[in-house]
């Protein structure tokens, strides 16, 4: 078995242009700048992707990568990364999927893939230990993700495990997800560029060989991990409910988006209670070796929707299939879930934008002339499963808002830009900024746009009491918690582990020490060390943004939240605003040792070891 | 049965409006469950918040004592004088 530790110390770079392929070792001092994971993906995308690249043309690249424990023992940590420059946002595009592919990619010998070029006709790859090739996919093309993935399945035998495209991707919506099972890599449009190399699938075959560097010692800290995870309160809820009662808490506190960022509650939101969701549930499912199995299979029995399945609706896809339409039908939203899995479209973004487009109908900035007659009125969660083939398939109104809501609101004209829900260009997740204002600042600073999951305020929603408790009205003086958020994660990332695992007590002291027994690189086991290698990530991803133009006007939150009170319905924290953007901006720029236009200085970059990045 | 003792018991902004925005409060008690059961006679309103129809903790509220969690059988923690008390949401995320 090659590689050092539970690095595979090899990357598979394929040019799918010219077919061929290329194995690489890694950069020792690569790794031990930026550890595995999210720092690789970073790196790489960086160094190789040159300046200004059309997202979609075939000089951009696709980074598939894995993290140091991928196919390890340890729990919560095997998921995957796709790094890109994102056709959504034109920045750094990162999105992290679970399930088993990642594990596979590793068993096969690889830390992570390089994709370049562009096949000639849809293609997929397929890898085993043994070798490679590019293989004819013209029989998937047109296919959903399911189908993708069983006939694959079929074709490669079980022991087989697929990445790949639906639809959605092939028709270059901007927004397309990669899946592996009902798995997402939901954002940032990493399907999308997938799609515009048409390459339909990743078909893994493999079997399980993975080795750390001290076997004993590493399988004593993942037996330490499993007790903290059993002991762990939060863990052992997160295993009953998945996500699935987020919305319980969001409701409550005035922050679940409704109707395009105009209310912070559903009026009836009970009726979609996580209680409400376990009457559906039929199963669970997890990602590879997690004893968690945080998925929950939802089934409709009866009504409209019946026999609709989804294997894993998670808070964001329940919120922004019900507050974007006024609607707190669960059936709707377990059918929409199961049509954008197959898509292969993220559901943030898809909702979203249908979100967008309800606000417009009732506006009249658009009419049913647009929409083939389909009545875009809140309440009427029946448009939406058609609202989402026709984006899929870019068909009428939908191949203006495949096109996400910034670029689709310039189509549209007649004021719809102000009412374009998105930072940088991606469609924002399912909190309120007025009501969540860390989680707000949170995803204005983003690297990759509005995600939540780039730093999650557990402080603010939670009430987590680490490093300090805060108040989610306040303001620049949160922006020390924003910035610690970003970093630990970034950090996690390095793993991969899960987001929702952060709180299980493991990271980031056991965290490190499982660092040092997979690797054999001590200074992993300081954690200042690794705090240190998160907020580099973070910084090389800002370096990546600044290099494409990132100003400061694009860590702004959408003037809605600026100028329009927040109307909770009863809730909570009514009539809250972002009064100080710019004060938040200044204190966080000083904090991060960024310049007053958001660039890293020359001191950050020195004091992280940058400095080769920053000439530009 | 050890003798009361004055604890404090953080409020979290989510049960703040419960409180009339109390945010924090001094009880006395020798266990975590006396001590939230004085919060909930000093806020009643807030006891639905925290506890089922049964009298048990919900399962998603979190109580950490002196930061470190007080799971399992979080109502039994034995506390002592000066104790800080944090009600926090066991979620993981959305």
């Amino acid at each position: 078995m090659r590689g050092f530790g539970a690095y595979k110390d090899r990357a598979l770079r394929i040019n799918l242009t010219a077919r061929i392929f290329t194995e690489e070792a890694l950069d020792r001092d690569v790794i031990h700048n930026f550890i595995g994971g999210r720092g690789f993906g970073i790196y790489n995308l960086y160094k190789e992707l040159t300046p200004n690249t059309e997202p979609l043309s075939e000089s951009n690249k696709l980074f598939f990568v894995t993290g140091v424990f991928t196919g390890t023992s340890a729990q919560a940590a095997s998921r995957w990364i796709v790094f890109t420059k994102s056709p959504l946002t034109g920045y750094v595009g990162r999105s992290v999927a679970g399930g088993d592919f990642g594990a596979w990619l590793k068993f096969a010998g690889y830390d992570y893939l390089i994709i370049e070029g562009k096949a000639s006709r849809p293609s997929y790859l397929y890898i085993t230990s043994e070798g490679y090739e590019i293989r004819d996919a013209e029989d998937l093309w047109g296919k959903g993700t399911k189908e993708t993935q069983e006939r694959l399945t079929e074709r490669h035998g079980k022991n087989t495990r697929v990445a790949c495209i639906g639809p959605a991707g092939e028709h270059l919506v901007r927004y397309a997800a990669i899946m592996t099972k009902e798995r997402a890599a939901g954002r940032c449009g990493v399907g999308t560029v997938m799609g515009s190399k048409n390459l339909k699938a990743i078909a893994i075959n493999a079997r399980r060989n993975i080795a750390v560097y001290e076997p004993e010692a590493f399988s004593e800290l993942v037996k330490e991990q499993i007790k903290m995870f059993n002991n762990n309160k939060t863990c052992q809820h997160h295993k009953a409910m998945g996500t699935t009662d987020t919305q319980d808490v969001t409701n409550s506190f005035g922050i679940f988006p409704t109707r395009n960022f105009r209310y912070g509650r559903l009026i009836d939101w009970q009726k979609m209670s996580g209680q409400e969701y376990l009457k559906y549930k039929i199963g669970n499912d997890g990602c590879y070796n997690c004893s968690i199995r945080c998925g929950h299979i939802h089934y409709v029995r009866e009504g409209p929707y019946a026999g609709s399945r989804s294997g894993g609706t998670e808070y964001e896809t329940i919120c922004l299939f019900t507050g974007s339409v006024d609607s707190s039908n669960v059936e709707a939203t377990i059918a929409s879930n199961q049509i954008c899995n197959d898509m292969g479209l993220d559901t943030i973004s898809t909702g979203g934008c249908i979100g967008f487009a309800y606000e417009l109908y009732e506006k009249g900035i658009i009419s049913k002339n647009d929409t083939d007659g389909l009545e875009l009125t809140y309440g009427n969660h029946a448009a939406i499963a058609a609202m989402i083939k026709k984006i899929t398939y870019r068909q009428g109104v939908g191949d203006i808002l495949a096109e996400g809501t910034m670029r689709a609101a310039r189509a549209f004209g007649r004021g719809a830009e102000n009412f374009a829900m998105h930072i940088k260009g991606m469609e924002i997740s399912g909190y309120d900024p007025r009501g969540a204002k860390a989680q707000g600042f949170n995803m204005a600073t983003s690297n990759i746009g509005a995600s939540h999951n780039y730093g999650y305020a557990v402080q603010e929603i939670f009430g987590v009491p680490f490093p300090r408790p805060i108040s989610r009205f306040d303001e620049e003086e949160n922006a020390d918690i924003v910035i610690g958020n970003q970093n630990t994660k970034a950090l996690l990332e390095v793993g991969i582990g899960c987001e929702f695992s952060q709180g299980w007590e493991w990271f980031p002291v056991l965290f490190c020490k499982m660092l040092v027994a997979a690797t054999g690189i001590q200074e992993f086991g300081d954690v200042n060390y690794a705090m240190k290698a998160g907020e580099r990530i973070i910084n090389l991803e800002r370096l990546f943004n600044v290099r494409e133009g990132l100003q400061r006007k694009d860590d702004y939150l959408p003037k809605r939240f600026l100028e329009e009170p927040l109307d909770t319905r009863g809730a909570p924290g009514n009539g809250q605003v972002v009064k100080h953007m710019d004060k938040f901006i200044d204190r966080y720029y000083e904090l991060r040792g960024w310049t007053a236009e958001g660039h890293p200085s020359r001191q950050k970059l020195a004091e992280l070891g940058l400095q080769e990045f920053g000439c530009f | 049965m050890s003798a009361e003792v004055g604890i404090t018991v953080n409020i979290p902004q989510f049960i703040q409006h419960l409180t009339n925005n109390t945010k924090s409060v001094e009880v006395i008690g020798s266990t975590v469950g006396e001590c939230l059961e004085k919060v909930c006679l000093r806020f009643p309103q807030t006891k639905d918040s925290l506890f089922d129809k049964d009298g048990v903790l919900k399962a998603n509220i979190l109580i950490y004592v002196n930061r470190k969690s007080a799971y399992p059988n979080e109502l039994g923690r034995p506390v002592k004088e000066g104790d800080i008390l944090d009600i926090v949401i066991a979620l993981a995320g959305g």
